[in-house]
Order: structure tokens, then sequence, then C-alpha cells
């Protein structure tokens, strides 16, 4: 991990900090800073202790998050330089410096999932976000390795990759279907996945399948994702009971 | 997914090239609408892209944008209200695209 945030700052010239995030639900602990790089871990604490900030933000929307200027952005009011500065007074010359932000989350495996985020000396730009989409790939897939750690890995990541795109579907379909965000669409996913006792990856992709009629879209690496019977009654009845509650109210 | 669901207009006189999206970006589509992107990006440093009729899009239609943002200058047409300009704002991709509305 240490060795991609150095070719980061590399990349990242006008980096004050960089860190990786990873938040594993499974153990509904709270997310926390893998690695990190100059005032990273510091910026990524303060953000998760309840000021908020683009780290928060993309962990919650799963989407990548920019700012030009992160103690004036209006979207996150409580994070300022003041607020910054109280809890982490050492690093008071860097956080005059800070400009820029920007995070990037991933999903690495069923339940856990990672932000890689930069604060920069200058605005964030577009470019700043393109290349934390690149690192986010590279730490996703060494995150994925190191959870394997043998020969399985590779059968891992191919599972992993493949559910990735199963799960982002079943999310989009139940954020359409009962109005929420994507971290709400989340949750239920995992509730249903842990009350009928089946696989969340396969749950998905039975839930795609269930609403289209059609089989889910699947990378053409490895074997696919097949649920089994069990599964597919979980997401039809899943299915069922979500479509007729708005009726009900 | 067919091909009509991201049509290019060419660049006309002073105007951009204008990527038009219809329905849903999803992980099944959304390698087609980056390859869109980068061909209407190509040949230009400014386009445009309305998704006005877009009916939903996700995270992996905000890294689309915000990479080809990152090669040229990006101008967004979206509905007035609704998902697609609360994704915009969340992200901050409205900080580095022009954004536009249409009801």
């Amino acid at each position: 991990m240490h060795r991609i945030l150095e070719r980061m700052q590399t990349d990242l010239l006008d980096a004050l900090g960089l860190a990786i995030t990873v938040y594993d639900k499974r153990h509904d602990t709270h997310p926390a800073v893998l690695a990190a790089q100059g005032v990273g871990a510091e910026l990524v604490d303060a953000q998760l202790a309840g000021i908020g900030g683009p780290v928060p933000d993309a962990l919650a929307h799963q989407v990548p998050v920019l700012s030009l200027d992160l103690w004036t952005d209006d979207r996150w009011p409580e994070l300022t330089l003041a607020a910054v500065r109280d809890r982490a007074p050492q690093d008071e010359s860097s956080w005059e410096q800070v400009h820029g932000a920007a995070a990037v989350p991933g999903v690495w495996a069923d339940d856990a999932t990672v932000v890689v985020c930069c604060a920069l000396s200058q605005p964030a730009n577009a470019a700043t976000v393109a290349s934390l989409i690149n690192y986010e790939q590279l730490v996703s897939a060494a995150l994925i390795t190191t959870a394997a750690e043998n020969a399985t890995a590779i059968a891992d990541i191919i599972t992993v990759l493949q559910s990735r795109g199963a799960i982002e579907q079943a999310k989009g379909a139940l954020m359409g279907l009962v109005c929420c965000d994507a971290d709400h669409a989340w949750k239920m996913l995992r509730t249903a996945s842990q009350e009928f006792n089946v696989k969340l990856r396969e749950l998905a992709v039975a839930l795609i399948e269930h609403i289209s009629g059609a089989p889910a879209e699947q990378p053409a690496t490895g074997a696919p994702i097949t649920p089994d019977d069990r599964t597919r009654e979980a997401a039809r009845l899943m299915w069922a009971a979500l479509s007729v509650e708005p009726l009900r109210q | 997914m067919t091909n009509s669901q991201f049509r290019l207009s060419a660049a006309e006189a002073e105007q951009p090239p204008v990527v038009t999206v219809s329905g849903d970006i999803d992980l099944a589509n959304v390698n087609e609408f980056q390859e869109v992107l980068n061909g209407a990006a190509a040949n230009s440093d400014a386009i445009t892209v309305d998704l006005s009729d877009v009916s939903y899009c996700d995270s992996a239609a905000v890294r689309a944008l915000f990479s080809v943002a990152a090669t040229t200058k990006l101008a967004l047409i979206v509905p007035a209200a609704g998902p697609i300009s609360t994704l915009l704002s969340i992200s901050g991709l409205d900080r580095v695209a022009t954004v536009a509305t249409r009801d």
C-alpha cells in the first residue's frame, strides 16, 4: 500500500496528504485509514469524526467527490481550517496550504469498500479525479490479493470484479424502486442476504435476473455467478415485498 | 443497449460537438458511453453532453464524465431537478464542468 502511495505522490505533485480508507461493513465497525502520507490520516480522521467531507460522502454515495477548496466548500460547512487546526495543531503549516481535495470510492469485496483520497495545495481538477480512479483500481486489486493470500487469489479477484458489476446494478434497481440513496440500497441488499442466509453477490445477480427476466450481464472471464433456487426465491420475495410496500401506505 | 442511446452531433460553426444521451447509463453500457465521449473529445477542445433525457445514471457515469473532463472542456445539460443534478453536486462535477439546466 505504501508503494502505491509513493507512486501517487509522484503523480500528484501538489499533494499534501494522501490516504487509503477502508470500510468493512461485515464487522459493522467504523471506516479506518489503512495507509496514509503527509497529513492524509489526520484529514480523514477529522472528516470521519463527524465534521464531514469528501471521504464520508464518497463512502455514503459511492461516487467520486471533488472539491476546489476544502475549507470553503459549502457542502461541508463544519470542515474549516480552524476546525482541523484545532484537532491537529502540529500540522498547522500544512493545513494552511491545503486547497483542493478529491476522494474516489470502490468496492473490493462483498461488504468492503475503499476510498482513495488526496488533499492538494492547488484546486483539484478533473485530472486529479481521473488519476485517483486509476489508483483506486490498483488499490482494490492489491486489497483483494492481500485478503486472499494464496492460490485462490486469482479466482477471488475475478469473482469480486464480477459481483461488483452485479451489485452495482442491483443497487441501482433498488434505488429506483424505493427512491433511496446508494447506501440505503446497499443496506437493504445486505439485510436481505443475512435474513435469507444467501450470498450477497448471488442475491444481486438473482435480483437483476428476476427484474429483467434475462441473464445478468457478467464479464467474460471466469465462471459466471449462477444463483441457486433458494437465492432466486429470496430475490423474488425481496422484490415483491418492496414493490407492494408503497401501495399500502 | 443500442448505439442510438448515445448520439454524437458533429461540431457546427462555433459550437462544440454534442453527445446526446437517453435512457440508463450503468455498468452495462458505461464503456460505450466512455468511447463516445472520448471520440467526441478527440477532435475538439470542448464538448457538450446532453443528459436531459437520462432516466438513471450512477457512479460509473460520473467516473466517465470526470475522465473526459480531464482532457477537454466539458459542458453538461441536465434536468433542472432530480437525481442527476443531485449526483453532480454531491460529486463536485458541477465545479469542473459548466452545467446548464433544462426543464
